[in-house]
């Protein structure tokens, strides 16, 4: 179990969404796959796949169209699983959060467990991001192994 | 059979262990050769643990049987191959324990999934033949179709068969699903859109099939080390470079569709494997 | 041997009489209890010779007529008939080989005073001729028993003025008893009149829907078929005219040609004895008449491609092995087998009809079955016997679960088939171990193709095309199952109501697969070694299948195997608990549109669509009329230089 736990912390694979980012966010998580920040080091892959994913990575707001598909790809995780807003739209809407289609952050739909402020948000504010995720990962497996 | 079964055990035991090891040492590599850091080499092994943690998702049970049936069949072979069994018989297990990987993708009505179980049967037709004509080979060369044998041969088998081994790299290299013939599922150190065979698989269940993929390797390796048997180690160091080779192939190499595989393999390997033979059995009627 | 006899009369004679039943009686009940009874009976017989061991047997005479005089009488009033067929379809071709037949007896009979000569004994039953016995009383037995349920049913969904149920069932059971006349008779002259019969009944058989279609495949059947009864015929002769009477004896031919091998003109006559059997297994470039046949109810089907008719071809071509061993025969007969293999493997990919799949891997597998006898190495033998009593078993089950499903789902198609498992699981479990056992290991067949490729080694090109053959084999069965597991996530499998005489027939033939390959070994080394040693006389099997025989001895015993494949169905029940494990939706990009079934999506606007998956079937490249052209012709080709080689 301990080390299960332990693993889990190592080995953080991400799905990346965008919900209705303008690409400047996406631009910069692809950026953390680069020989410059190399996330591979962190053991963090991009999966592309929540059947395989531990952290959920959204990029952008959420309109009306993509808020069914966030929650399913959210429902479509196995547990425990945690979701990473980046960039301020994905965090409250930001410059959009007005527009007749945004129906606001990622959290007006599920969960967020970590917001990663910026426009675009940093690589290292990413990585940061991801980072935290895996202690509320941690945190989230303790609880469940108390209960 | 006391000793068959301590071999047995030893290879249940040892094999994922040096399996995951190098597919560590693979995705470090790999790193490298990119201008990265790359992972821990025990990258591997904390992944599947934390697979293991995971919560079980399925679609239904015949999915978790064949994926089971994938990783009990890829063991059977390999014990066979530590036991110096026959090797047609231990390619026939191969190819069962790679229908149960594929009839595991198609258990589940998903596109993605199916279409990575047709790409897996495609590539099963491309190297199935060069297979069955390694065993030939060897049977030709040593008139045995036994892997024990071989360690009776005074002469590599690189010697009299060359042209087999570079038709071996090519299964290598769709068998440990790199590029350009990743065509079905790549391995996880491949950050991909979607994941092809393995799509519909999470949690332990994906675990089991990691840690096939780790046995799988051991023994895809283990055929490459057959080429040199005395001294056991030169054929271990002819495994590793193989395997090396691999990697370098995977690095340079983009994917290819499966057209060219068949393509490729059909005329390539096949013709390299008949040549080789085809000397080897002219040899042998002239008495040589 | 008193009870030998008996048995050898009650196998002929008994389905003869059912038949005859069954016709008359009319009533479905009568037909039900007809086909139960004379089913237990002939798989006793079979049984009861098994355990009796081989003998010779010369029937006496019948009022006062030799029978040699009586099988000649009937052999005319055949010809006769299928004249009078050829006459009533204007089929030019049946005509006239019935008519190069009918001349050949009439040289045979009276031209060359053979008849005087009469090869004794008429009967004899070796212990391949009791493989063959046993696999056709038991095998075909269950087959007839599914048949009576098959042929109430085809009728209540193709309804007739005035049933043809009877009529069905009367070829179907006496087909059993050509069939046993046919491996039992040593004579070859009565052989050939048990070869007639069957191609007859086949003949009927195919015909029984009396569409334009299935006549027209009738017909076709009957002329490759007459084809094949001419060159018997011509085989006759030669054998009559330069060897004498005696060698019209299966016995005395094996007896003084064995290590040997023949020479000049009786090699001449054995190539045509051989041609006869490739016609008859449908080899290249006479497939077109079996892949005809699967427009016959399904009973036929499987009945033509597991324990009759096409076994025939191939039961002579092995019986004749020691004969040609060592000849260029041998050699090109090897060939064109494994050539046969090969091209029947291709054409299966691009076929969506599971009946034509299976036709295909029939004969592919009659391929490989007859590129064994080729090949004409004790092993090789051994594992052309092992090939047939397996591929009678897997391939009757397969067929007969087909028309099951058939009748259930109402299309053959395997595109039709999908999520079988959910809908008919029953029938996806005995398609799964049907299937499985025509290929992979541990199950018969594969250790039959095992041995065929490591006694090929000798003979590369023949290798060298069952190589290719068997990686392609696995492609068109693999995707085909595939098509019948796929289910949705979660959901919940459908009850499934089987009728007895299905669950007799598709039951008997799934255990029957299992246990004959679980207990490959007793199977081996009771029945099909003595059968090779026979006639091999120096016994120099390769040590390879006795270590199958001995089941621990050596490193591939399929014990351990099956034991695996135990463990992994009980540890499959123990990792996936359908009340601890959730079953989400497939993965498709997020699009899901939340409906209980979880394979709909949502596409463009509002609209919703469902997934849809199929096969690759290669259809562009693999064109099946363009390909067979071409196969056939090569197959001419084979065929024209195994004569050749025969005739230099
Ligand atoms: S936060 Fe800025 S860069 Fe990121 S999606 Fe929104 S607007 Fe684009």
């Amino acid at each position: 179990m301990e080390l299960i736990n332990k693993s889990r912390v190592k080995s953080p694979w991400l799905l990346h969404y965008d919900g209705s980012s303008c690409n400047g966010c996406d631009i910069e998580v692809l950026a953390c796959l680069t020989p410059i920040y190399d996330v591979e080091r962190f053991g963090i892959i991009n999966t592309g796949n929540p059947k395989h994913a531990d952290i959920l990575l959204i990029t952008g707001g959420v309109n009306k169209k993509a808020a069914r598909v966030v929650k399913n790809l959210y429902e479509q995780m196995p547990e425990p699983k945690v979701v990473v807003a980046v960039g301020v739209c994905a965090c409250s809407g930001g410059v959009f959060h007005d527009c007749y289609n945004i129906l606001g952050g990622i959290d007006r739909v599920i969960p967020v467990d970590v917001y990663v402020p910026g426009c675009a948000a940093r690589p290292e504010a990413i990585i940061d991001g991801v980072v935290r995720a895996l202690q509320v990962l941690a945190a989230k497996t303790d609880k469940e192994a108390v209960v | 059979m006391v000793k068959a079964l301590m071999v047995v055990l030893l290879v249940v035991i040892m094999a994922p262990l040096l399996g995951g090891l190098l597919t560590g040492i693979d995705r470090v590599l790999t790193a490298r050769m990119q201008g990265r850091v790359g992972p821990p080499v025990l990258q591997p092994f904390y992944d599947v643990l934390k697979l293991l943690g995971k919560e079980a998702l399925a679609a239904n049970r015949r999915q978790v049987a064949w994926a089971l049936g994938y990783l009990v069949l890829i063991i059977a072979s390999l014990a066979l191959f530590c036991l110096g069994g026959d090797l047609l018989i231990i390619v026939f297990t191969m190819a069962f324990a790679a229908g149960s990987f594929v009839l595991g993708g198609f258990s589940v009505r998903s596109p993605y999934s199916h279409i990575g179980s047709q790409r897996e049967l495609l590539q099963m037709l491309a190297y199935e033949p060069v297979l069955i004509l390694l065993a030939l080979g060897v049977y030709l060369q040593t008139g045995s179709f036994m892997v024990k044998d071989l360690f009776h041969q005074s002469q590599p088998l690189l010697a009299s068969m060359p042209l087999v081994f570079i038709a071996l790299l090519i299964v290598l290299t769709i068998k440990i699903r790199k590029s350009p013939f990743d065509l079905a599922t790549s391995h996880h150190g491949h950050q991909e859109l979607v994941k092809g065979i393995t799509t519909e698989y999470s949690g332990p269940y994906l675990a089991l099939i990691e840690v096939t993929h780790w046995y799988e390797l051991v023994l895809l390796l283990g055929l490459a080390a057959m080429f040199w048997t005395h001294p056991l180690g030169a054929g271990i160091l002819l495994a590793l470079a193989a395997f090396f080779i691999e990697m370098v192939i995977d690095n340079i190499c983009a994917r290819l569709t499966w057209n060219w595989m068949i393509k490729f393999t059909w005329t390539g390997g096949i013709i390299l494997c008949l040549i080789n033979l085809g000397v080897i059995w002219v040899l042998r009627a002239g008495g040589v | 041997m008193i009870t030998g006899k008996y048995l050898v009369a009650v196998s002929i004679w008994l389905p003869v009489a059912a038949a005859l039943l069954c016709w008359l009686g009319q009533s479905y009940s009568l037909r039900n209890i007809v086909s139960y009874l004379t089913g237990i009976i002939l798989a006793v017989c079979a049984l009861g010779l098994f355990l009796s061991g081989p003998f010779d047997y010369q029937p006496g005479e019948i009022w006062g007529l030799s029978w040699n005089t009586a099988i000649s009488a009937a052999d005319f009033a055949l010809l006769a008939l299928i004249l009078y067929i050829g006459w009533r379809q204007r089929h030019k071709l049946i005509i006239i080989l019935a008519a190069i037949q009918a001349l050949l007896l009439i040289c045979f009979d009276f031209g060359l005073g053979g008849s005087e000569i009469e090869p004794v004994p008429a009967f004899a039953v070796d212990h391949l001729a009791i493989i063959m016995a046993l696999i056709i009383n038991i095998v075909g037995s269950l087959i007839c028993i599914y048949g009576v349920k098959y042929i109430a049913e085809h009728e209540e969904q193709h309804p007739v003025a005035k049933s043809r149920q009877p009529r069905f069932m009367f070829w179907l059971i006496i087909f059993l008893g050509a069939m046993n006349g046919l491996v039992f008779a040593n004579n070859l002259y009565w052989m050939y009149f048990f070869w007639e019969v069957t191609t007859f009944c086949s003949f009927q058989l195919i015909g029984h829907d009396q569409s334009d279609e299935a006549i027209g495949n009738a017909c076709r059947a009957l002329w490759m078929n007459s084809l094949g009864g001419a060159a018997f015929a011509l085989g006759l002769v030669i054998l009559l005219r330069y060897g004498g009477g005696d060698y019209l004896s299966m016995q005395y031919l094996l007896s003084h040609h064995t290590a040997a091998g023949a020479t000049g003109a009786i090699l001449l006559a054995v190539s045509m004895l051989v041609l006869a059997g490739m016609t008859k297994s449908a080899q290249l470039p006479f497939q077109s008449w079996l892949l005809g046949a699967m427009v016959a109810p399904t009973p036929v089907s499987a009945l033509l491609h597991s324990s009759t008719m096409v076994k025939a071809g191939v039961y002579l071509i092995l019986r004749l092995a020691p004969v040609y061993a060592g000849t260029y025969l041998s050699s090109m007969t090897a060939i064109a087998g494994a050539f046969t293999f090969l091209a029947a493997s291709v054409l299966a990919i691009s076929q969506s009809n599971a009946k034509r799949v299976l036709a295909y891997s029939t004969v592919a597998n009659l391929g490989l079955i007859i590129a064994c006898a080729g090949i004409n190495t004790p092993t090789a033998i051994s594992a052309a016997i092992v090939l047939i009593i397996f591929h009678a078993v897997s391939k009757g089950l397969l067929f007969l679960c087909t028309g099951y499903v058939e009748h259930e789902i109402g299309s053959r198609d395997i595109e039709a088939m999908e999520g079988l498992a959910d809908r008919l699981p029953a029938a996806a479990t005995i398609f799964t171990i049907g299937i499985i056992s025509m290929f992979l290991p541990p199950f018969g067949m594969l250790v039959g193709k095992w041995a065929a490729i490591e006694s090929a080694a000798q003979l590369p090109l023949a290798a060298f095309l069952l190589v290719l053959a068997s990686a392609v084999t696995a492609l068109f069965w693999l995707k085909w199952l595939g098509r019948m597991l796929e289910g949705r996530p979660g959901a919940i499998a459908q009850r499934e109501i089987m009728d007895s005489h299905y669950i007799a027939s598709l039951g008997g033939l799934t255990a029957a697969a299992v246990l004959l390959s679980i207990f490959i070994g007793p199977v081996v080394n009771s029945m099909v070694t003595p059968a090779v040693t026979q006639y091999y006389f120096s016994p120099g099997l390769e040590a390879n299948l006795e270590t199958i025989a001995a089941g621990s001895g050596g490193l591939f015993s399929v014990w351990p195997l099956f034991i695996l494949l135990a463990l992994i169905a009980v540890a499959a029940g123990f990792l996936y608990q359908p009340r601890k494990v959730k079953n989400p939706p497939v993965y498709l990009c997020g699009e899901n549109a939340g409906l209980p079934e979880s394979t709909v999506f949502m596409t463009t606007g509002e609209n919703m669509g469902e997934v849809k998956l199929s096969n690759y079937y290669f259809t562009g490249f693999l064109n099946e009329a363009r390909w067979s052209r071409v196969v056939n012709r090569v197959g001419l080709i084979m065929i024209l230089l195994l004569l050749g080689v025969t005739l230099w």
